[in-house]
């Protein structure tokens, strides 16, 4: 890919760094740790897509965990029949994909406060589901997810495994992310959340890549969903429920909305502090508000604002990355008017 | 065939009729402006024809081809753009990135979504190209919001004439210009090619009839006067409805 770019600007160090990142992480983990950035990374792919309906598309959904548990349950349910890994993936992938075009096509008539709460309620509606189906799901609950991931090379259970299993779907994500972000659909869509009406006006259908990023927001939650179903072999309705969906809601303020990288950042955060702050004290819910706040109260950014601060000054110009930008130094019409006589 | 055509529109706001039976037409190439009080239901009218406000009834038409029913994007498609009476922008985006935006969307790869926006040559040269015609290539990494107010009504027009339309609308295109910009838009105006249809809502009195060669009256959301320029102009009752009441005081 980078070699085709010749003449631009080299892109996406971040990936080099993120790649890297993945691979060496368990040298330097304690035992524990590479558990918690196994989680880590399955979070951060359900927080990313949070990130883009709401950095990208302004769209805030208070019920994005319908499509991570709709996920989960996939794999749960249907992995008592099925074992081929890449279907059920890609089964709960769809699943997820297609409730999120059907609840999207019904919601976006409604904005603001009201899409908010019919996003809640469409979640709430599949928490029921799995909570009263107990003959199928195991009510309250819930139940053991028998399917073992199996990518084609053996049965993957150890712990070190399952790390490259999520730290690479991380990447992938990200990788598509990034993409589309660039893309003339993804720049499109920010086009809409800036300014639907001006976007209607100059002729795009503005309710189709709505419908599609909200689609692919949530065939990645359940794309996330699955993976989780297999990280934590037990799947419960808290999985589709409203905390879930609010804590991903604070992992991407945390991480700084707006950006791609935010997102993952503010779940590594979130699931870091969980876990340690809940070895200290039982308060660790209330830690995290408090950090909650700091971060709201400080304004638009979050870490990844911080990071980047940091980022820019410490390394060379050439390697400085915008985020969502790829764009050559120079406009490259200039370039070409200047090659041609 | 006239190529924009409105048939007989009527428009309410609860219990507001706004519109009652407006029928209008534009040629190909022609200049129609539009004149009438403030609250008559000019920028309704244009609202009904592009689509942004569905008409209660009537029909409009474009090229021949009933676009009633017709979503907004669907009527772009057609050769049909307007620009705002308040200024709509991209206000965070730079100028060029505003420009990329219009440009994109009368373009087949607008649905794609890997190969990154910014790598379309294409794209590069008709921003470009539109950017120098119109005088902002300098301004082309400044923010809208960085813009002055001129500037900004100027990209409101650059941005409509983005889908090459082969009729665009106008609202108030000069209003809140100083005189000196108000005279280089018009001659802007003045200089586009024939090969857009102008359809243009403007109250100052020098703009409309140094661009006009047909007038259409609004008054009190209905048709009360059309036809060429000295038609209008001698008319008393349209002084008197201009002039008499409600207009509104210019700078
Ligand atoms: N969305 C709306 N809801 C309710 N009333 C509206 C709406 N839009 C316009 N109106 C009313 O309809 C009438 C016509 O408005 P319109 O904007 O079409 O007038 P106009 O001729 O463009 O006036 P101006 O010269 O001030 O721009 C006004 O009385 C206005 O208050
Ligand atoms: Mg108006």
């Amino acid at each position: 890919m980078i070699g085709r770019l010749s003449g631009r600007r080299v892109p996406w160090p971040g990936v080099a760094v993120l790649t890297l990142l993945v691979l060496l992480l368990p040298l330097v983990l304690p035992p524990f740790g590479v558990g918690i950035a196994t989680e880590v990374f399955i979070m951060a792919i359900f927080a990313m897509s949070l990130g883009l309906i709401l950095g990208y598309a302004g769209l805030v959904s208070l019920g994005h965990a319908a499509f991570f548990g709709a996920g989960a349950y996939t794999v749960a349910l249907l992995g008592q029949y099925v074992f081929n890994t890449y279907l059920l993936l890609l089964s709960a992938t769809a699943v997820a994909a297609l409730l999120a075009a059907i609840s999207g096509a019904l919601f976006f008539r409604s904005t603001g406060a009201y899409f908010l709460m019919l996003t809640l309620a469409f979640s709430q509606v599949l928490f029921a589901v799995a909570f009263q189906a107990e003959p199928i799901t195991g009510g309250d609950d819930g139940m053991s997810v028998v399917a073992v991931p199996d990518l084609g090379f053996g049965e993957i259970v150890g712990e070190l495994g399952l790390y490259y299993m999520m730290g690479f779907a991380f990447l992938g994500c990200y990788l598509l992310l990034r993409l589309f972000v660039a893309s003339p659909a993804g720049k499109v869509v920010k086009g809409i959340m800036e300014n639907e009406l001006r976007m209607r006006a100059l002729g795009y259908n503005t309710f189709s890549y709505k419908l599609f990023v909200y689609t692919l927001a949530g065939a990645m939650a359940g794309f996330a969903g699955a993976l989780y179903a297999y990280f934590n072999f037990y799947v419960t309705p808290d999985l589709l429920g409203w905390v879930l969906s609010g804590q991903a809601l604070i992992m991407v303020i945390i991480g700084g909305v707006g950006t791609l990288l935010g997102p993952a950042l503010g779940a590594a955060f979130f699931i870091v502090v969980q876990n340690y702050a809940s070895f200290y004290t039982e308060y660790w819910a209330l830690v995290l508000g408090l950090i909650f706040i700091i971060f709201v109260l400080l304004g638009r950014g979050g870490l990844m604002h911080l990071l980047r601060a940091v980022w820019n000054r410490t390394l060379p110009s050439r390697f400085r990355e915008r985020e969502d930008e790829m764009e050559p130094e120079e406009p490259a019409a200039e370039h070409q008017k200047e090659r041609t006589p | 065939m006239s190529l924009l055509a409105v048939n007989g529109v009527s428009k309410a706001f609860g219990s507001l009729q706004v519109l009652r039976d407006v029928s209008l037409e534009v040629q190909p190439g022609q200049r129609h402006v539009i004149i009438g009080p403030n609250g008559a239901g000019k920028t309704t009218v244009f609202k009904c024809i592009t689509g942004l406000l569905p008409a209660d009834s009537g029909s409009i038409a474009i090229d021949g081809t009933d676009v009633t029913g017709m979503p907004a994007h669907s009527r772009v498609s057609l050769g049909l753009a307007c620009t705002f009476q308040k200024t709509n922008l991209f206000s965070e985006l730079t100028v060029e990135e505003n420009l990329h935006l219009a440009v994109t969307a009368r373009k087949p790869y607008r649905f794609r979504i890997w190969k990154p926006l910014s790598w379309y040559e294409d794209l590069q040269r008709d921003t470009r190209e539109l950017l120098q015609e119109w005088d902002l290539w300098s301004r082309r990494r400044h923010r809208v919001d960085e813009l002055s107010y001129g500037e900004q009504r100027i990209l409101e027009i650059v941005l409509a004439l983005a889908s090459k339309p082969r009729i665009l609308l106008l609202d108030e295109p000069t209003s809140g210009m100083s005189p000196a910009e108000t005279a280089r838009t018009t001659s802007l105006i003045q200089e586009m090619p024939r090969s857009v249809a102008l359809l243009v809502i403007e109250h100052d009195m020098d703009v409309v009839f140094s661009i006009a060669d047909y007038i259409t009256v609004l008054h009190h959301g209905e048709v009360f006067l059309s036809g060429p320029p000295e038609e209008v102009r001698g008319d008393e009752r349209v002084r008197e409805i201009y002039f008499g009441g409600g207009a509104r005081p210019h700078a």
